[in-house]
C-alpha cells in the first residue's frame, strides 16, 4: 500500500513539472530570470513548505527564493540590524502583526498599497478577509506587508473529559473558568486549564489573550497605556487563580512549546492556542489526544461583543533593495497568495490562511475539519489586541515581568499593574 | 629638472632609511611584526569599545532615530535607580560569589584527589572534563528538559517527593538562581580542577617529602606548604572562572529568561535585552560599560594579587 501510494506521488510530481514546464516552456516567460530573492522566514509551520515551493517559484518567473529560516529572537534582530543598517540583505521578510507599528514608523518595507491598486484584477483582494488584511500589514494607512498566514485563537478541549463530567463545551469565559476548575483532579494528574506562565513573551502574550476575552484591555480609547485598569486587575485575579488551583504546578514555567507538549500529553482538559498549532494534536507520533481532541471557538466574557483574536504573519518587502528586485518580491507575494498556489501551500500543512476560498475548500476541509471555526473568528477577528504599536516590545516585557511576578506568588495583581503602568508611561 | 625632482625626494628617502640606527631599524621591524596583531585589538577591541561607550552617552534607540540626543551621564543616572537595574547587579554578583567559591572547593578537592599520576587518575581526569566540552547554551536546554516539573526526568519526582516547590525549581524565586549556580558548578569545577591539578604536579616535591620525613601531619603539611604554594594557581583559576561568570548569559536565557520575575535576572542578560529586543543602544551600552568596568576592577585585583604572591614565592 505504502509503495503504491510513493508510486503515485512520483507519478503525479512527474506529471504536474512535465505540465508546468511545458506551460511556462513555450512562452519563453521568465522575466525574473537571474534574480534571487533571499527570505527572512519566521521558524514555524509554513517556512518549511516555503522551502518546498521555491523552486515552483523558480519554475514559473526564474527568479530563485532563498528562504532563511530563523527563531522569533532571530529574525527580529536580524532583519532589524538590516533594515536599520540599509544593507538591504533580506528582499523579503515575514512580518508577525506587532511589528506593524515599528515599521510604518520607520518605512522599513515599501507601502504595498500602490501596487495592491495597479494590480488589483490580479490580485482578488475581495477574496481576502478584510480583518487580516488589516490586521497582516496594514497600519494608519500603510499597508507595510501584505497578508500570508493568518492564526486565530481557537480552544482546544478534550471531548471525553467534558463528557464524562456532563459539561458543555464552554461558550463564555466564565463557563471556561468553572469547567477548569471542575476538570481538575491532580490526584490523576489532570488539569482544567493551562497557559503560557513564563516570564517574557510568552506569558505576556497568553495573558494578553484572556484578559481581552474577559474584557480588560492594554491601551485607554486615546491609545495611551491603562495597564492597571479595574478590568486588567480582574481579570489578572482569575488567571492567578486558575494558574494556582487548576493549572498543571509547572505551567508558571511553560512558553508555547511546554504548554503544547501538556495538552498533547493529556494533561490539560482545556488550552487556548492558536490555530497553527492544530493539526499536531490530530499526529498519534506526538499526541495522546488524537481521539479525543476538539475545537471551539476562543469564549469571551458574557455579554461582551463577539469577537476572536487573529494574529499571523504578512510578507513584507525591503525598502533598501533595487527596483527590480522589488518586483520580483512583489511577484513571489503574488504568486504564494493566489488561490491555486495558496491552496496547496496549506494541503502541504503550513497552517496559514488568508482567503476566504481557501478556507471554504472541501479538499481542505476533510484534511483539516477544524476550518470552519476560522472563517467565524477571521469574519469577526480582533487584530489589536495585542496592541500593533511602535511601542509594543517594550509593552510586552514590561507585562511579562509582571505577571509572571503575580504566578509565582511574588506580587499581587494590582501593585504588580501598577508598577508595570508606570514603566510603560515612561516608554511613551 | 623633471629628472631631479623625481629622483630628489627617493635619493632622501634611502638616505634617511640608512641612517636609522640599528635599535631604531630593530624597533621598526617589531612593529612591523606586531602590526598585524595591533590592527586586530585596535579594529576588534579598541574601537568597539570606545564606540560602546561614547554610545552610551546617547539616548539612541535604533528604531526611533529621530529621538537621538546626547544626554551626557543620563543613562548611567538612570541605572542607579533603576530597581531593574540593582536586582541584575546583585544576582549577577550573587551567582558568581556562589558559583566561584564552590567550584574552587569542589576543584581543590578534585584536583588532591586525582593528584598521584596513575592510569586510573588520569582516565578519572578525561572523563570529568566532559561537561567544560559542552556550550552552555545546550547544558541550560538540558537542564531545562531534566528539572521540568510536570514531565522532566528529574524535576518530576523533586516535585513530587517534595523536593522543589511544585512549579519545579527554575519557576520558584528561591530556587531558580541556586539552581543556575548548580549549573554553573556542574559545567566548570572540572576546569578549575584541572588547572589546579598543574599547579599542583609543578610543587617542589622535595619541600614535601622533607616535611613528611621530618614529622609533619598531613593536614598540617596542606595548610602550612601546599596551600600557600598553591595561590598563584589558586588566584589564576579564580580570575578566569570570575570574568566568566561575571558575564554569565547563555544558561540563563535558555532556561529562565530572567525569571520567575526577576529573580534570576543578570547583568548580561539585561543588556541584550535592552540592546537586542529593543533596540536601546545607548541604555545596553551603558549596561555593558558597568558590567565591564565591575570585571575590569575584579581582573586588576586578583592579576595584582597572582603578581604579589608570584613574587613572593619566587624569593623564598
Amino acid at each position: 500500500m505504502a509503495r503504491i501510494k510513493g508510486n503515485i506521488k512520483i507519478l503525479s510530481t512527474v506529471c504536474l513539472m512535465a505540465v508546468a514546464s511545458a506551460g511556462v516552456g513555450h512562452a519563453q516567460d521568465k522575466p525574473f530570470e537571474g534574480v534571487t530573492l533571499n527570505l527572512a522566514s519566521m521558524n514555524d509551520q509554513f517556512s518549511t513548505v516555503l522551502v518546498e515551493m521555491a523552486p515552483e517559484f523558480k519554475e514559473a518567473t526564474g527568479a530563485e527564493v532563498k528562504v532563511d529560516i530563523l527563531d522569533y529572537g532571530s529574525l527580529l534582530t536580524k532583519t532589524t540590524a538590516d533594515f536599520v543598517g540599509n544593507t538591504g540583505g533580506y528582499d523579503l521578510i515575514t512580518m508577525d502583526i506587532v511589528w506593524a507599528g515599528q515599521y510604518a514608523q520607520n518605512d522599513f518595507t515599501v507601502d504595498l498599497k500602490d501596487l495592491i491598486e495597479r494590480d488589483k484584477a490580479e490580485l482578488g483582494t475581495d477574496d481576502i478577509y478584510p480583518k487580516l488584511m488589516d490586521a497582516l500589514g496594514n497600519y494608519e494607512g500603510k499597508q507595510v506587508a501584505y497578508p500570508f498566514a493568518g492564526y486565530a485563537n481557537v480552544l482546544a478541549y478534550r471531548k471525553d473529559l467534558f463528557e464524562a463530567a456532563g459539561l458543555d463545551v464552554p461558550k463564555t469565559m466564565e463557563e471556561l473558568v468553572d469547567a477548569a476548575y471542575k476538570l481538575t483532579d491532580p490526584s490523576k494528574n489532570q488539569y482544567g486549564f493551562v497557559a503560557n506562565g513564563q516570564k517574557g513573551p510568552a506569558v505576556a502574550q497568553d495573558w494578553m489573550q484572556y484578559n481581552a476575552e474577559m474584557g480588560g484591555s492594554i491601551l485607554d480609547e486615546d491609545g495611551k497605556p491603562a495597564l492597571n485598569s479595574e478590568a486588567n486587575v480582574k481579570s489578572l485575579e482569575v488567571y492567578r487563580d486558575l494558574f494556582k488551583k487548576a493549572a498543571p504546578p509547572g505551567a508558571a514555567d511553560y512558553d508555547w512549546g511546554g504548554r503544547e507538549e501538556s495538552f498533547r500529553q493529556g494533561i490539560a482538559a482545556t488550552m487556548q492556542t492558536w490555530s497553527v498549532g492544530a493539526p499536531g494534536y490530530f499526529n498519534p507520533e506526538i499526541s495522546k489526544v488524537v481521539d479525543t481532541v476538539g475545537l471551539a471557538l476562543a469564549p469571551r466574557g458574557e455579554g461582551l461583543p463577539e469577537l476572536y483574536g487573529i494574529g499571523g504573519w504578512g510578507l513584507a518587502i525591503n525598502a533598501d533593495i533595487n527596483d527590480k528586485q522589488k518586483e520580483a518580491a512583489w511577484a513571489f507575494i503574488k504568486w504564494i497568495t493566489s488561490p491555486d498556489v495558496h491552496k496547496a501551500f496549506n494541503m502541504k500543512g503550513a497552517g496559514s490562511y488568508i482567503r476566504k476560498s481557501v478556507v471554504a475548500d472541501p479538499e481542505l476541509n476533510a484534511k483539516y475539519p477544524f476550518l470552519p471555526l476560522l472563517d467565524t473568528a477571521f469574519e469577526k477577528g480582533d487584530g489589536d489586541y495585542r496592541p500593533r504599536i511602535p511601542e509594543y516590545p517594550e509593552i510586552q516585557d514590561i507585562l511579562g515581568t509582571a505577571v509572571n511576578s503575580v504566578l509565582v506568588g511574588d506580587e499581587e495583581p494590582k501593585a504588580a499593574l501598577d508598577k508595570a503602568q508606570d514603566a510603560a508611561v515612561k516608554v511613551f | 629638472m623633471a629628472l631631479s625632482a623625481s629622483t630628489e625626494p627617493l635619493v632622501n628617502q634611502f638616505a634617511g632609511f640608512g641612517g636609522l640606527t640599528f635599535a631604531q631599524r630593530r624597533k621598526m621591524f617589531l612593529i612591523a611584526m606586531a602590526l598585524p596583531a595591533l590592527v586586530y585589538v585596535l579594529g576588534f577591541g579598541v574601537y568597539p569599545l570606545l564606540k560602546g561607550i561614547w554610545y552610551s552617552l546617547y539616548d539612541y534607540n535604533l528604531l526611533k532615530p529621530a529621538r537621538t540626543e546626547f544626554i551626557g551621564f543620563g543613562n548611567y543616572v538612570e541605572l542607579m535607580f533603576d530597581s531593574d537595574m540593582q536586582r541584575s547587579l546583585i544576582n549577577t554578583i550573587v551567582f558568581t560569589a556562589s558559583a566561584v567559591f564552590f567550584e574552587l572547593v569542589l576543584g581543590f578537592a578534585i584536583a588532591l584527589a586525582l593528584w598521584r599520576d596513575d592510569r586510573f587518575n588520569r582516565i578519572c581526569l578525561t572523563l570529568i572534563l566532559i561537561p567544560v566540552t559542552i556550550t552552555p547554551l545546550v547544558v541550560g536546554l538540558i537542564f531545562k528538559g531534566l528539572l521540568l516539573a510536570d514531565y522532566g526526568l528529574i524535576g518530576y519526582y523533586l516535585a513530587q517527593w517534595g523536593l522543589s516547590d511544585p512549579r519545579g525549581l527554575f519557576a520558584s524565586q528561591n530556587t531558580a538562581l541556586a539552581t543556575l549556580v548548580f549549573i554553573d558548578i556542574w559545567e566548570w569545577t572540572p576546569l578549575v580542577a584541572l588547572i589546579l591539578l598543574a599547579g599542583l604536579k609543578a610543587l617542589p616535591t622535595d619541600i614535601l617529602e622533607a616535611a613528611a620525613v621530618d614529622g609533619a601531619k598531613p593536614l598540617r603539611i596542606f595548610r602550612k606548604i601546599t596551600l600557600p604554594l598553591m595561590l598563584p594557581s589558586v588566584l589564576l583559576a579564580l580570575t578566569i572562572r570570575t570574568i566568566d561568570a561575571f558575564r554569565v548569559f547563555d544558561s540563563v536565557f535558555v532556561t529562565t529568561g530572567g525569571g520567575p520575575g526577576n529573580a534570576t535576572n543578570t547583568l548580561m542578560v539585561y543588556a541584550v535585552k535592552e540592546g537586542l529586543s529593543f533596540f536601546n543602544i545607548g541604555k545596553a551600552s551603558a549596561i555593558a560599560n558597568v558590567s565591564l568596568l565591575c570585571t575590569a576592577i575584579i581582573a586588576a585585583a586578583l592579576i595584582f594579587l597572582i603578581r604579589h604572591y608570584d613574587k613572593k614565592a619566587s624569593t623564598q
